[in-house]
């Protein structure tokens, strides 16, 4: 590096530490989110140029000269050689969901620095090497599964954990994501029949897409785009309409058994016909929106209005229970290290890439991407009324159910709000009301709303605005439950047709239906169980989500630990170990917290031992009590089988190194043979 | 303006790419065959039927 690029570097690093330092220290008075951007890009950049760099140079090796599978494979379809930039935004399109977005927003509870640092430090420490040392080895193992090299690198066992880690994430996943779309519509005409009309609407994109012009997907999903915007402006006239208003006015279990009856026809339908139509669709409106909401950020620069921490970092916040160890670490997974990334990593993404060299970008730079979109999620947050942000995301289980004892609770906590405010601006964006609108979606349209407002249109276009940022989550979201129950109907196929043949045929309709049925009810219980749940849902099904997603981001280092075992010895274990560690011990903790704490809040145990009491001493009575409790049971059972997996599969990883460090077993690494590119420059 | 404009032909890649207009092309390109209605449906019904067999990310 010459003198000039290095003091360019330096300036970028003490840039990073100037802003890391302000948000750090700066205490009493509101700092603008500008400090969060530059502290965030600033580490972003410094950790890519040098700890990515170094892990692809001397820990990789990373070699041009060698031809990838994308070249060695070449098929036209899923191996192909492709632009860099353009793997890059695949790869960043796939790994994008609502996790960034939501659990950022979930823990602004505790203030914005918790969340802001872990999203920062999880995500160049963690994350983007997770997602890069995958993405290397399956890249250099001809693009196998992350499942296959668990079974090939640590054993059989590690692989079938894999397996069940994934079915687990996938039922409580697709249960938390559906329940944040239930929060965000119950009782909202607007939003309702704004989502309801995302449906025709991906259906006629399927049939001009099959039928009518055949191929032109761009041109569809313009058609497509333009249908939705005109249903958000529809959508306000049919809030306004005393015909239409009350059809879509719906509670929050007629909207859970909605999506779920939804859930089971969609993953029945063609893929052709509402699907891949509106996957399609999501794809753009997702880039576009997060591309909007980080011009918004620039162009407004918000001023955060909650404080560096708040008074629930001692446990007892009302969006969700316990103390910011070990509870901030599982809330925000997606934005600081996700597990789910490492099936993205080893699964189309190793199939594009053209170069090498082409890893490092792709894996390391999307996830720094992925965590920027988180750090614009928390800005979004911390920029509402402190008050607001409470009074939106507060079940009515811990605030009261109605408006004034709900604003008198939250004043009482330091963060005053009238009725008259949330009445206002519930007017403001076309709601009746946007109390206890819990599981973040509706702050995180709050917040972006007022962002896009400020950038454009005024307040007269909030309303706009929210329901428009309501429109992108539940679009994308309902795709992802959509997607997962047809990908859980197909594991489930696969598991039980060793039991009974027919099942295992996925075009034998007996066997769809009943297996499509099996899936939804796994998650639709959950998802019901959450609409019950006095304290929300979220409170139960987000941890249970963070750990299952860590439990396989564990999966996946220990995956990452044995490769770089078997290429260096223990030199260079410490890159991933480290993060590993870190996950285990959080893990390990939110999990056993999650069984065994005495605060009801906190502890399913102790939650169920409460209701019983209450049960006992005629406090509560009836079906209703006893399902709780036996909800809560079943909660306590699945992080206990989530907390055997997770020492199951270390116990198992640490035999195999300890065996390959001993020298009692073969730490011969297992790559495709050298093959030397030919793909020419024009080429890439 | 040189960048610019390469920048714009990357962008229009990229949709293309997330579009499957490109995938689509390519196997046009590899089976030599021309495109037709009934050639993109058995082109899409066997690109979702993988790209369907996997979850998407949270």
């Amino acid at each position: 590096m010459n003198i000039l690029g290095r003091v360019v570097w330096f300036a970028i690093a003490a840039a990073a530490a100037i802003a890391l330092g302000g948000i750090a220290v700066l205490r009493g008075e509101h700092i603008n989110s500008m400090w969060l951007v530059m502290a965030a890009a600033c580490t972003y950049a410094v950790g890519y140029r040098f700890y990515g760099k170094f892990i692809a140079a001397r820990v990789m090796a990373l070699d041009d000269r060698r031809a990838t599978p994308a070249e060695r494979l070449r098929n036209g379809h899923d191996f192909e050689p492709t632009n860099r930039w353009i793997v890059l935004g695949h790869h960043f399109a796939a790994i994008a969901g609502p996790g960034p977005l939501v659990g950022p927003v979930l823990a602004a509870q505790f203030g914005y620095l918790p969340g802001t640092l872990w999203i920062i430090v999880g995500a160049v420490l963690g994350g983007a090497v997770q997602d890069f040392v995958i993405l290397f080895a399956s890249m250099r193992r001809d693009g196998k599964s992350l499942g296959q090299m668990a079974r090939d690198e640590i054993g059989k066992l590690g692989g079938f954990t894999a397996l069940i880690a994934v079915l687990l994430i996938m039922v409580i996943l697709l249960a938390v994501i559906a329940l944040v779309v239930v929060n965000a519509l119950k009782g909202s005409p607007w939003g309702t029949f704004t989502i309801a009309a995302t449906m025709p609407t991906a259906i006629l994109m399927g049939l001009y897409l099959r039928y009518w012009r055949p191929g032109k997907v761009l041109e569809a999903s313009a058609m497509g785009f333009a249908m939705v915007m005109l249903a958000i402006f529809a959508g306000r006239s049919a809030a306004a309409s005393p015909t239409l208003a009350p059809v879509f006015t719906l509670s929050a279990m007629t909207l859970a058994i909605a999506i779920i009856a939804y859930g089971f026809f969609a993953s029945a339908l063609p893929v052709w016909l509402l699907l891949a139509p509106r996957d399609y669709l999501s794809t753009f409106v997702k880039l576009g929106v997060i591309a909007m909401l980080g011009l918004g950020i620039f162009i407004v620069r918000p001023e955060l209005q909650l404080p560096a921490f708040t008074r629930f970092v001692d446990g007892t916040g009302p969006v969700f229970a316990g103390k910011i160890f070990p509870f901030c670490f599982i809330t925000i997974a997606c934005g600081a290290i996700s597990g789910f990334h490492s099936l993205i990593s080893s699964g189309t993404t190793p199939k594009m890439i053209a170069r090498e060299s082409h890893a490092c970008p792709v894996g390391y730079g999307s996830m720094l991407a992925e965590s920027f979109v988180a750090i614009m999620a928390m800005v979004a947050a911390c920029s509402l009324h402190p008050g607001v942000y409470f009074a939106v995301n507060s079940p009515a289980g811990v605030v009261g159910a109605n408006p004034p004892a709900a604003v008198a609770q939250i004043s009482a906590w330091g963060f005053p709000v009238t009725v008259q405010e949330m009445s206002g601006l519930a007017r403001d964006v076309g709601e009746v009301s946007l109390f206890a609108r819990t599981g973040g979606a509706p702050s995180l349209a709050l917040g972006m709303a007022q962002i896009f407002a400020r950038s454009g249109g005024g307040k007269a276009m909030v309303g706009f605005w929210y329901h428009f940022a309501i429109m992108f989550e539940a679009l994308f979201i309902l795709t992802i439950i959509d997607a997962g129950t047809r990908v859980g109907r197909f594991m489930l196929q696969d598991l039980l047709g060793h039991i009974v043949k027919p099942l295992g045929r996925t075009s034998w309709m007996p066997g769809v239906v009943a297996t499509s049925a099996l899936t939804v009810a796994a998650w639709g219980y959950f998802l019901v169980q959450g609409v019950r749940d006095p304290l929300g849902g979220i409170n139960s099904l987000w941890p249970l989500f963070g750990i299952a997603n860590q439990l396989l981001a564990a999966i996946a280092l220990c995956v990452g630990t044995t490769i770089l075992l078997k290429m260096h010895g223990w030199k260079y274990m410490w890159i991933t170990c480290t993060p590993l560690a870190w996950l285990v011990t959080v893990t390990f903790t939110a999990a056993w917290q999650k069984i065994f704490s005495p605060v009801p809040a906190i502890g399913f145990l102790a939650q169920a031992s409460r209701l019983e009491a209450s049960l006992a001493t005629g406090g509560a009575t009836g079906a209703a009590t006893r399902t709780l409790i036996f909800n809560a049971r079943l909660d306590a059972a699945l992080c206990a089988i989530l907390l055997v997996m997770v020492a199951t599969i270390l116990a198992d990883s640490v035999r195999v190194w300890a065996g390959i460090l001993r020298g009692t077993r073969e730490a011969h690494v297992v790559e495709s043979p050298f093959v030397l590119s030919e793909l020419r420059a024009e080429e890439l | 303006m040189k960048t610019l404009r390469r920048a714009g032909e990357l962008l229009w890649a990229l949709l293309r790419e997330l579009a499957d207009e490109n995938a689509y092309h390519r196997h046009l390109e590899s089976h030599g065959c021309r495109h037709s209605g009934a050639e993109w449906r058995r082109f899409s019904e066997e690109r979702m039927r993988a790209k369907y067999a996997q979850a998407k990310c949270c």
